[in-house]
């Protein structure tokens, strides 16, 4: 049973960063002109405003930079208490993600983690979410 | 990358400081009102915006000693939309030659208002604020969109992974800041005991009850590892701000309060790593510089502060980032009492967000005016002649300062 989740923000760049993950891949966009990852998605750079961008597929391995767990509820799909985590990438960018495979408890500073994509669904119908998992490295 | 000096934005400049005054505040009844709230009897119906404005510009102009007449123009800033400013004006009895609606929080409201005074577009402007959010049955975090239009503010966006609210960019800051500088939970617990010490001397305040660290530890998680006692109140509420040039402010029955500088930086990209990583401190340091430029004025002149504490870690925050207090010893600070009356920097004396009033910052230059009219009786700063006053959301930095004019 897929997992349901809030609604995804959809239309344009945002389309082909799922598209992406249904195919089990990892990518954010990259300027072209002065290499600088973007996340969330966008439509112009907003370091140097150049407006080639590139899918750029990350390793998907990254440490965890903070964590939060919701004890309070904002979404009706959403099982209390509901952790969340915040992993940069070793690419650079930080990404908002959830645990898969571990809670708080386990968690520390810089703990290594790795991509892994969980089969979810919304409003818009099925779709892939990436979540991280411990990674022995 | 970093720090972005925000477009559009009235820029600080010496010619424009102390140049206007705050010579009349009002308020509508934040305790009262929410109170009636929570009673939910049958025949309650919350006050919309419009009446708490009128409410609250009624006292401002009572407060300033000014005539109706005086009262040449407006700024309605009315949060979750509002009648047109015309509308308002006709509404409180005004006929303004300047008549806007630009603003919501009190973030870039006061420079264009010292702007439009200094080239003469008015004489004496009524800054009007109202925010019905109980009555409107507003919900914050959640499924809900922002008032911005397509571009979701980024809460929004990681819905999927059930990631929502201002809080949860708090709750990330927060554990960073435990897992930097070895701080606790239970040392975050003083941040919120503090000010509702404030609020206890303070009538209009909604929260004044003492709390102990006994109640914030076993109080629920909102975002764990914050707290209620962590997260602002909701209410409904309005207030208003009468200023003029300073030319213009003898024989008034208070002592006016001058506008000495004022600053602005917004994040850019890779917000997530200012906010977390960085808690905003280069954003606040580079408007505080700004700020302290106009004014003619050092941090150690400074002998009052309200800083915008939407969450309580976000006011440890703008000590630092200010300069008040070293990286990582925010907390300690304040557990050394350096917050309180008597302290080094008594910081939000009226209660803040946290235990007066989600006011949206107007509250917090309320108390700054009173306090520099030396009128703020029982929490009264001693000899206080500069007040800093803080706005700073999850990406901006908007420190004004105010100064006890002559």
């Amino acid at each position: 049973m897929p997992e349901r989740r809030p609604n995804r923000f959809l239309g344009g760049v945002h389309d082909e960063f799922w598209q992406f993950c249904n195919r089990g891949e990892l990518r954010l966009q990259r300027c072209t002109g002065c290499s600088s990852f973007a996340w969330p998605p966008v439509t112009r750079c907003a370091h140097c405003g150049g407006d080639e961008l590139d899918w750029r597929r990350v390793a998907g391995t990254g440490e965890l930079v903070s964590w939060a767990t919701f004890e309070h509820r904002y979404h009706w799909e959403i099982p209390l208490p509901w952790d969340t985590i915040l992993v940069e990438l070793d690419e650079g960018p930080l990404f908002v993600s959830n645990p898969v495979g571990f809670t708080r408890d386990e968690m520390t500073p810089a703990m290594p983690v790795e991509v892994e994509f969980i089969e979810c669904e919304d409003d818009a119908g099925a779709f892939r979410l990436p979540v991280f998992r411990k990674h022995a490295r | 990358m970093g720090v972005v000096i925000t477009e559009g934005f009235t820029e600080p400049a010496r010619e424009l400081s102390r140049v206007a005054a705050i010579v009349g505040v009002g308020e509508s009844d934040y305790a009262k009102d929410y109170r009636a709230g929570r009673q939910k009897e049958a025949t309650y119906v919350a006050p919309d915006g419009l009446s708490l404005a009128a409410v609250a510009f009624e006292r401002a102009l009572a407060d300033s000693g000014l005539g109706r007449d005086d009262i040449d123009g407006v700024n309605a800033c009315f949060m979750y939309g509002g009648p047109a400013p015309r509308e308002v004006a006709e509404a409180l009895g005004i006929r303004p030659r300047y008549a806007v609606a630009k603003g919501n929080i009190m973030d870039h409201v006061i420079p264009p208002a010292v702007v439009a005074l200094a080239e003469g577009r008015c004489d004496t402007i009524a800054l009007v604020y109202a925010a019905a959010p109980r009555a409107s049955q507003r919900v914050y975090g959640g499924a809900t969109y922002g008032d911005e239009g397509a571009t979701p503010v980024s809460y929004y966006y990681f819905t999927p992974w059930g990631w929502s609210s201002q809080a949860a960019h708090w709750a990330f800051i927060f554990q960073h800041y435990m897992n930097t500088f070895g701080a606790t939970e239970a040392d975050l617990g003083s941040v919120a005991m503090t000010l509702r010490r404030h609020a206890g001397r303070n009538e209009n305040a909604i929260m004044r009850a003492r709390l102990t660290i006994d109640d914030y530890l076993t109080s629920r998680y909102i975002v764990r590892p914050l707290r209620l006692f962590d997260i602002c109140l909701v209410n409904n509420g309005a207030v208003c701000l009468i200023m003029r040039r300073t030319g213009m402010t003898t024989d008034l029955p208070h002592v006016p309060v001058e506008v000495a500088g004022w600053g602005h930086a917004r994040t850019g990209p890779a917000k997530m790593h200012q906010l977390v990583r960085e808690r905003l401190r280069l954003h606040f340091a580079e408007a505080g510089r700004q700020a302290f430029e106009m004014a003619g004025l050092a941090r150690s002149d400074v002998g009052h502060f309200q800083g915008y504490d939407a969450s309580s870690i976000h006011l440890v925050e703008q000590l630092e980032g200010y300069g008040f207090a070293e990286a990582g010893t925010g907390l300690e600070f304040c557990k050394d009492g350096q917050m309180d009356l008597g302290g080094a920097l008594p910081t939000n004396t009226s209660g803040g967000l946290l235990s007066e009033a989600y006011m949206h910052g107007w509250n917090h230059v309320v108390e700054a005016v009173r306090q520099l009219r030396h009128e703020a009786g029982g929490r009264q700063v001693d000899d206080v002649t500069t007040s800093l006053f803080s706005m700073a959301t999850t990406e901006s930095a908007h420190p004004l300062l105010f100064t006890r004019g002559g």
